[in-house]
Order: C-alpha cells, then structure tokens, then sequence
C-alpha cells in the first residue's frame, strides 16, 4: 500500500537560465492592457496584483520601465475616506490584503505621503479583536495573514504603537501546531503559506524565540520534492509560490541551506514560460504575476546575481526595507 | 492562478474563445456597476442582488459582492426584529445558506463563502447545526484534505457540543481508511493533550501506521511529536529503537527509519557515546540517501560529533 510520492517530471527541454527580458516585458504588457479579458475579470484583486507586478519589474531592475502618474492617483482613489482602509480598486470595499498591498507599492517609490496615513493606522487598529487577532475586514473573517497584514503595514509605516502588540503575539502563539507550524486560526492545519505569514509577523514583532525552530525547520525542509520543487503542505504538488513561503521562512529561521538551492532554482527556471515571459505555479501551465513575483523572491533569496536583493519578511526590495530603516528580527 | 494548463490553440479556437470572454466581461461589468449604483437603496434592489448571485456562482471571490449580500441580510433582520420568527426571513437566510452551497460545490477552497455561510448561521433564528455536522462530515469524504472543512467542522461541534469521545473515535476512523492522510493526523493532535494515560494508546497507533508503510511521511511527524514528551520511558524509547532496527533491516535505505532512531537516541542519551557513534552513522548515510535535505544531517552530524568531543 506504498503511497506515491505527487511530483513532476522536469522536461529536458525546460529553460534553465532565467529569462529576465522576457519577465519585463510580461508583467510590463500586463499593466497595458486595461481591455483584456483576465486584467478587466480580476479587479478584486487589483491592488495586491499591482504590487507583485511591480515588485517582481523592481526585483528585475527594472521599477523605471514603469512609471505611470496614474499609478498613484489611482492608489489614493482606493482609499476609503470614511474607515481609512484600502480596497482592491474603485468599486471595492477596503481590505487588510490590499491595505497592505498598497501600502508596500508607495513604500517602494517613496511616495506614501499621497494617503491620508492617519486614516491608515486607524483602520488597521480597529480591525484587532479583543482576543488579539484581526479581522481582514469590518465582517470578522479572523486568519493569521491578517495578523501579518496588520503589523507589516504598521511598521512600514512606524505605528507599532496603535495596537496591542503582546496581544497579537499571544494569539500568534494560539495557532502553533503539534508539527511547529502554524495554521489560519488556532487548531487550523499547518501551511506553508500561512507559516510565512506567522513567522513574518513574529519577525516583524522581534518575538521568533516562541518558534520550535529546529522541529518546524524539519517540517519545512521536507516540502522539498524530488523534482527540486517545494509543496505547501505533505503529500501535494510542487507549486512556486511555496518556493517563496518555505524559503523565506527557512531564511527567517536561519536554516535556508536545509534544502537543496540547485535543485529549487532547476525547478523555478522550468516553471518559465519561454514564449510569452513570466512564471507559473508548474512547468506547462499559464504564467500569472504572482507566481512570477514568488518565482523571482527566491531566486533572490537562493542568491542569484542579477537579481535585487529581497527582504524574507517583507518580500519587498532590501533597498526599500534599509532606507526605511527597519530591521526585522532573524535567526543566525 | 494554479493547475491551469496552457493549452494550444488555433486562431479560430482563438477568436472565440475571445468573443465569449468579452460576452462574460460585459455580464460582470453590468452586474458590478448595477451593484455599485444600487448599494444604498433601502429596501434592496432585488435585481441587483440576483445580478450578484450570478457573478458569485462563476467567481467567489469577488469579495466586495458578499459584503453588499451581508448589507442585505443586515436589512432583512432589521425589519423583522420584533416579530417572534419571521418566515420571510428565514427562507431569505436559507437562500444565502443555499448559494454559499453552489459556490462551495465549484470552489471548495473558498474562504468567502465558507465565511460567509458561517455569518449567516450565526445570525439565523433557528439554525441548523446538526445539518451542517452531516454535511461537513460528507464534504470530508470527498477532500480529506481540505483545510476549510476541518475548520469547518471545529466551528459545528463547538456550536453543537459534539463530545471529544465523539471526534477522537472519528478521527481513529479516518485514519484507518488511511495512515497517510496528514490531516487526520494533525486533527488527532489538537484532540490529544499528551499525558501519561494516552500516550500508550497514541504510541501504538503511530507505530503501527509507520510500521505498515514505513515510506509514508505523515505518521512519522506525529510519532516525532508523541517521542517529544518526557512521559515516554526509556523502556518504551528501548522497545521502539528495537522494533526500528529490525524494520531497518527488511528496508535498509528508508530514511524514515533511520530519523526516527536518531531521535530516540538523542533524547535516550545525547551524551551517550556509544549512541552518539551510532547517530554519526546514520547521519553520513541519510546524507546519502536523502541528498536534498543533506545540510539539515549535516547539522546534527557536527552536533553528534559534539557530543562525543565533550564525553571524552
Ligand atoms: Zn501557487
């Protein structure tokens, strides 16, 4: 009754060097084209969207191919004036995903000035529960990624101080599992991409010393697949966003040469797509913003030249993260 | 976008494709404006929240949508606040039930709708948890992985009062239909709280899950778990390391096996040096076997080697 283990196979004929010219102009194509089917479908998402396009140009060298002037227009016309919170776009509600999203793009070009930053602040302190956790938005879904969204916008913008952050750790604390990992809520399963948003915000509140760092550093490591690819959870399918999951959170924890850097970056370089540009979740299927911007972090992160340094906490520019003067905690 | 395959196409196959997703567009962009336009209106726009429906049965995680749906319902109990139970309303209620039912059928890994059902019940008069328990209980049959429906279920049986005898019997259940489904295991795990009286029992569950299919990752997490309690007597860590030397022996290269000795005689004797010989063993041959992972035996081979420097 062995169990198979669920991989790919990599095609010999896959690419092996990174096609940074042709991710440019991918994502670049992408911020032209208003009429198109999957860009006009998908403005729900809008913001976070922007902010993987646009950091994934960065990453690449490449933020001045990009300079619209509605760019930010368009960002200030998505904040809320009444709650103070960001929304994917105009006739979307206000959002910690996206509150973030575009608090990190206008960190990016130094532009955060143009919000009403007060506001901002206001509308993330309101989201904390009296448990210490938050809510993505004013209907009271709680998950850890909105604990993550909560304190990295606050910190990007150096307001720390508006919540209870002890709280926030406590509840944190709540939602670590018998495997170290943590899940969306307390007794929720451990993944991968929900790990990165606990140990960021445990990174971000300087408090990773409450982490079972070599239990869970085992746990992350074994995501890794034969094909070099890296699962989000046991027994699925590589994917490369949970190149950028697992990785940073094996960054934060000091523990990034527990896998094999040669066989993740293969698997990345296979997962590009060699005609239209961009990275997808699996060699062969549609590239997508995010799994391009994912794909880039970690061959960053992997140290490959070429690229600009990311932060594993943040996934911004380390630039960025510097000139802010921000030093999120992690492990040697 | 995840699992979506590229797919070649001739031009023809093209323009269609084309012309039906401007088709869709335009559905989705009346169906957004005409939402926007009417948001405010007291009492709804019925069109509009038909509209809404619409979009939300191709695209649950038009977020906005399921706020202006929430809007309503607030409406809705608003009006019927003083009455004793409103038939109205709770077919109204049992509508939103029903819709997050379709979405979820398409999409059941989407966290809107799985919220937003939970919102409703919440706030409906006469809610039905046991039918919930019977349909979250049927949902796992079809994806024993879906995280969303354990969460699912933890939320019903904190509403319903379902025992804990009642879940761990459930959970025993489920993982003999199948060791290697990780999210019994991790289930099982928020149900027990280690102690001395359980640990027998979880210890040989464990054992016998890794020992009918060493090659299987899942049961081996839980067992590194329950070997992490001190309550484990050496007699019992003595018992297993046996039982694992005489499975390493009819599968000499899995490293499963290999790990979990490791463990117990880490946590037997760290100083040990004649374990702690072993352990550098066993460590050069897992960075044989398992190359991918060969800087984490590495570590532990440099702290085993530790181990003896300072015993001698
Ligand atoms: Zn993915």
């Amino acid at each position: 009754m062995a169990t198979p283990i669920k991989d790919v196979v990599l095609d010999e004929n896959r690419p092996k060097t990174l096609l940074a010219e042709k991710h440019a102009d991918f994502i670049i194509k992408l911020f032209h084209s208003e009429d198109n089917y999957e860009f006009a479908i998908t403005d729900y998402l809008r913001m976070s969207g922007m902010y993987w396009g646009l950091t994934a140009l960065d990453l690449l060298h490449k933020r001045d191919k990009l300079l619209r002037v509605d760019l930010f227009d368009f960002i200030k016309s998505c904040q809320d004036p009444e709650s103070g919170g960001i929304s994917a776009s105009l006739n979307h509600d206000p959002h910690l995903l996206h509150t973030l999203s575009a608090v990190q793009i206008l960190c990016m070009y130094d532009k955060i000035d143009i919000l009403d930053i007060e506001g901002v602040v206001k509308y993330v302190a309101s989201l904390q529960q009296p448990d210490g956790s938050f809510s993505g938005d004013k209907w009271g879904e709680i998950d850890t990624r909105f604990s993550f969204c909560a304190v990295a916008t606050l910190s990007l913008l150096k307001r720390m101080d508006s919540i209870d952050v002890d709280k926030a750790v406590k509840f944190i604390e709540t939602c670590k599992n018998f495997d170290g990992g943590f899940g969306s809520r307390p007794l929720s399963e451990s993944h991968a991409g929900l790990i990165y948003c606990c140990l960021g915000f445990l990174s971000i509140t300087n408090r990773l010393d409450i982490v079972d760092r070599d239990t869970l550093a085992w746990w992350l490591c074994e995501r890794q697949l034969p094909s070099g690819g890296l699962n989000g959870r046991p027994e699925k399918l590589p994917d490369v966003c949970y190149s950028w999951w697992v990785l940073s959170s094996l960054k934060l924890l000091g523990r990034l040469h527990w896998i094999s850097s040669t066989d993740l970056e293969n698997f990345i370089m296979a997962c590009q797509d060699g005609e239209t540009g961009g990275i997808s979740d699996r060699p062969g299927d549609v590239a997508d913003p995010y799994h391009t911007l994912f794909g880039l972090a970690a061959l960053s992160l992997l140290g490959y030249s070429n690229i600009k340094m990311v932060n594993p906490t943040y996934c911004m520019p380390q630039e960025v993260i510097d000139r802010l003067g921000l030093k999120p905690q992690v492990l040697a | 976008m995840h699992g979506r395959l590229k797919v070649r196409s001739t031009e023809e196959q093209k323009l269609l494709k084309q012309k039906e997703q401007q088709k869709k567009l335009r559905a989705y962009k009346y169906a957004m404006n005409q939402v926007a336009a009417t948001r405010k209106e007291i009492p709804f726009n019925k069109d509009s929240l038909m509209l809404c429906a619409q979009v939300l049965s191709v695209n649950p995680d038009v977020y906005t949508l399921w706020n202006y749906r929430k809007e309503v319902v607030l409406q809705q109990l608003e009006m019927s606040k003083d009455e004793e139970v409103d038939d109205a309303l709770v077919s109204f209620l049992e509508n939103e039930i029903k819709l997050t039912e379709q979405c979820l059928l398409d999409n059941p890994k989407s966290y809107s709708s799985w919220h937003h059902r939970y919102w409703i019940l919440q706030r409906h008069p006469k809610p039905n948890w046991q039918q919930e328990f019977s349909l979250i209980t049927k949902y796992l049959t079809f994806d024993d992985r879906n995280f969303h429906c354990w969460d699912y279920r933890r939320l019903i049986i904190n509403k319903i009062g379902i025992s804990l005898c009642n879940e761990l019997n459930f959970s025993t259940e489920r993982l003999n239909i199948n060791f290697s489904n990780y999210s019994s295991w991790h289930y099982r795990s928020t149900l027990r709280k280690l102690d001395s009286e359980c640990l027998e029992e979880e210890l040989e569950l464990v054992q016998n899950a890794v020992f009918t299919d060493p090659n299987d990752s899942s049961a081996w997490f839980y067992l590194r778990w329950i070997l992490s309690d001190r309550n484990v007597t050496n007699e019992k860590r003595e018992e297993l390391l046996e039982s694992l030397t005489q499975l390493l022996d009819m599968d000499p290269d899995c490293k499963w096996i290999l790990m979990a000795k490791c463990w117990l005689t880490g946590s037997l004797s760290l100083t040990d040096n004649h374990f702690a010989e072993k352990r550098i063993m066993d460590y050069k041959k897992l960075k044989e076997l398992d190359p991918l992972r060969k800087g984490q035996y590495s570590d532990y081979l440099e702290c085993a080697k530790k181990a003896i420097g300072t015993e001698k």
